[in-house]
């Protein structure tokens, strides 16, 4: 369904390019980039590798299986992550029921002590795993959380500017998102701290098409103050591969689904 | 004991190189270096440290892979074995087996898990209200990692999905005690002695036989309203704590029988995660309260709070009550000298959580404080993940009490420091 949209939102951009009277607000642009992003079908599987480089260039991995469900209609979706690497970590799950606009339900099991914890989390700015990418930015930043304006925009690219709706509850005053007016794919994400100064710069860094939709597979984020980054690749990626919803529940954060984790 | 662990250890480990023909399944684990010097002076077995051991854990899991029902069931062995070499007990060697268990999926709404395994329910943060699987105290008192907290049980657990709710059964046949703080490593309050006592006591306690009518049931049917995760819980078995007097003259506890029932209730209240949860201990040998060596039916009420307050810190609290009921029926049993129990005791804890450095570095403190028994456990600890391998933590184990005789106050003697470190593979 949502294919099919996307499929006749590019078919009628190519009717427009050519010339045409209705332009894309900086809406429409921000919901296709978040579709394209963040929603391509109805299911994905993802392994996940992410090097995160201090300023003194030492390394560390994270290794991790990510698999996404979307609700049938809505923002709604479910993640199931299998952590892998660092070895300290490795078999711990973690499950999210994403609510845009709420605080998601999120789990961690922690299989030393058969523990399934019930994670507190209102901040979705916080590092995900210890790397420079905020929770958001690998899940999704709600497209409502934000006015967004169209700054400029050229043969390739839209230049949309992002102002937070709630400047307390992020730390940035606003971001300028590139946005491939072909492919509607992020291209560079620049994010402005409260001084009006860049801080911090996410890019995509390999586009490739998997299964018929366009997908990040290597993405980067830098943080200019303290002088890392993290390159995270997303490889064995598959679409549509039946999840199904009794996957995203309790009794797979005791046992995960090999089929899926492999 | 110790030989026949090894060598089960030794045959496991055959039996998985046979049966992975080409190799060994992925082995996992840490290789650990502790030491902890203490601050009271008891009669414990060493006066200045109360921890020094070298531990090396190993996992693994094999997954079944051939032609058999075994795949079409997706069973698969998990194994866990800790190697320790304890400083503190003369150095001797241990072999201890946490886990060696079969999973498999018979059918899809049904997941069965037979073996050695740890098991924890309930909402509590380091409370347990209804879970009654063995604990041991010694590990948690000492600074070991919280996963000794728990102690393994040799049991069968059966896992139902059907669409409506999702039920839990657990059985236990051979009953497993909490490690209670017994004087050789840690100092307690025994009654028979009158005050904290160390290798000097000489009180026993009666081990319990492994006949089918010692066997243990616990269940609990839970599900989730939208955010909210609610559960009843049931157990049959017995006080895991020895709490009871099985012959005063001959200075013996035993472990008396207990039935609990209890339910809980946890999801999203006012911008955190809130849970409440309620146990009834029914001790059916002691059923009016009026016999005075044997403990009360008691309540067990808890409410907890956490939330994230953004910037990797996150705060907790929680307020626990205890209630022995057939309170008057209690009192009036007792003689002149008996320490006599509050009706009440309530008990507050906080945790708070900081993340720094990327999440490298772990800063966090727990502390318990009973208003009622006027006595405190504070629970500071630093850990720093070096590399991705190595893991250095320091802590401490804090404890006042204002009288002897009361949960915290009766260990104060065993404050200490603690240094862990771990290599992880």
């Amino acid at each position: 369904m949502r294919k099919k949209i996307l499929g006749a939102v590019v078919f009628m951009l190519t009717v427009l390019l050519s010339g045409s009277a209705v332009a894309l607000t900086a809406g429409d642009v921000i919901e296709k980039a978040n579709q394209a992003n963040y929603y391509q079908a109805d299911d994905g599987r993802a392994k996940v590798d992410m090097t995160i480089t201090d300023s003194l260039g030492r390394e560390r991995k994270r290794k991790m299986t990510i698999l996404r469900l979307d609700a049938p209609d809505g923002e709604k979706q479910k993640y199931f992550i299998y952590f892998d690497k660092p070895d300290d970590v490795k078999g711990m799950t973690y499950l999210v029921w994403k609510k845009p606009g709420e605080d998601d339900d999120r789990w961690l099991y922690l299989p030393a002590l058969d523990l399934v914890r019930r994670v507190a989390s209102s901040d979705k700015r916080s590092s995900f795993v210890g790397s420079h990418f905020a929770y958001e930015e690998i899940s999704g930043r709600g497209i409502g959380e934000d006015l967004h304006t169209i700054e400029s925009e050229d043969d390739s690219f839209y230049r949309i500017k992002s102002v937070p709706k709630d400047p307390n509850s992020v730390e940035f005053s606003y971001f300028i998102t590139l946005i491939d007016k072909e492919t509607f794919i992020p291209q560079k994400e620049e994010m402005y701290d409260k001084n009006g100064k860049l801080y911090k710069i996410l890019e995509s860094l390999e586009v490739k098409d998997i299964g018929g939709y366009l997908t990040i597979t290597k993405m980067k984020a830098t943080d200019l103050n303290a002088k890392g980054f993290t390159v995270c690749e997303f490889s064995d990626i598959g679409y549509n591969v039946d999840l199904k919803d009794d996957i995203f529940t309790e009794r797979y954060l005791r046992r995960p689904p090999r089929k899926y984790i492999k | 004991m110790k030989k026949i662990s090894l060598l089960l250890v030794l045959i496991v480990l055959a039996f998985l190189k046979n049966v992975c023909a080409t190799e060994l399944p992925e082995i996992h684990g840490f290789a650990e270096g502790a030491f902890a010097p203490k601050f009271g002076s008891d009669k414990t077995k060493h006066e200045n440290f109360n921890m020094a051991e070298a531990r090396v854990q190993l996992k693994s899991e094999y997954y079944f892979d051939d032609d058999t029902v075994l795949t079409d069931w997706q069973t698969y062995i998990s194994v866990k074995f800790d190697f320790l070499l304890d400083g503190y007990m003369e150095r001797s060697f241990v072999t201890d087996i946490r886990e060696l268990n079969v999973s498999f999926m018979p059918f899809d709404f049904m997941d069965i898990k037979v073996g050695r395994q740890v098991l924890t329910w309930g909402t509590g943060d380091y409370l347990f209200l209804n879970d009654l699987f063995p604990k041991d105290y010694i590990s948690f008192f000492i600074g070991r990692d919280d996963e000794y907290l728990k102690k393994p049980n040799d049991a069968l657990r059966v896992m139902l999905f059907p669409d409506w709710f999702n039920l839990d059964l657990v059985f236990i046949p051979f009953f497993r005690e909490n490690d209670v703080p017994e004087g050789k490593r840690i100092s307690f309050f025994d009654a028979f002695e009158g005050g904290i006592t160390g290798l000097n006591t000489r009180r026993e306690i009666l081990t319990r036989s492994n006949n089918p009518e010692n066997f243990m049931y616990a269940g609990r049917i839970y599900r989730n309203f939208s955010s909210y995760e609610t559960a009843l819980y049931y157990y049959r078995g017995f006080d895991p704590s020895p709490r009871s007097y099985y012959s005063e003259r001959d200075l013996m506890l035993y472990y008396e029988r207990l039935d609990a029932y209890g339910g809980s209730v946890r999801g999203p209240v006012l911008s955190g995660i809130g849970n409440i949860e309620v146990s009834y201990y029914y001790s059916p040998e002691d059923s009016h309260g009026d016999i005075r060596e044997r403990q009360n039916s008691r309540m067990k009420y808890l409410a907890g709070y956490e939330k994230d307050l953004g910037n990797d810190l996150r705060i907790g609290f929680q307020y626990y009550l205890e209630q022995t009921l057939d309170y008057d029926e209690y009192h009036r049993a007792l003689r002149s000298l008996d320490y006599r129990w509050d009706e009440f005791r309530h008990v507050i804890t906080n945790r708070v959580t900081k993340l720094f450095a990327n999440q490298t570095i772990r800063a966090s403190v727990f502390t318990f404080f009973s208003p009622s028994d006027m006595d405190v456990y504070v629970r500071p600890s630093l850990s720093w993940d070096a590399t991705d391998a190595w893991t250095l933590t320091i802590g401490a184990n804090l404890l006042w009490g204002r009288d002897s005789w009361t949960e915290f106050g009766g260990v104060q003697k065993n404050k200490n420091i603690y240094v862990r470190l771990r290599y992880s593979f």
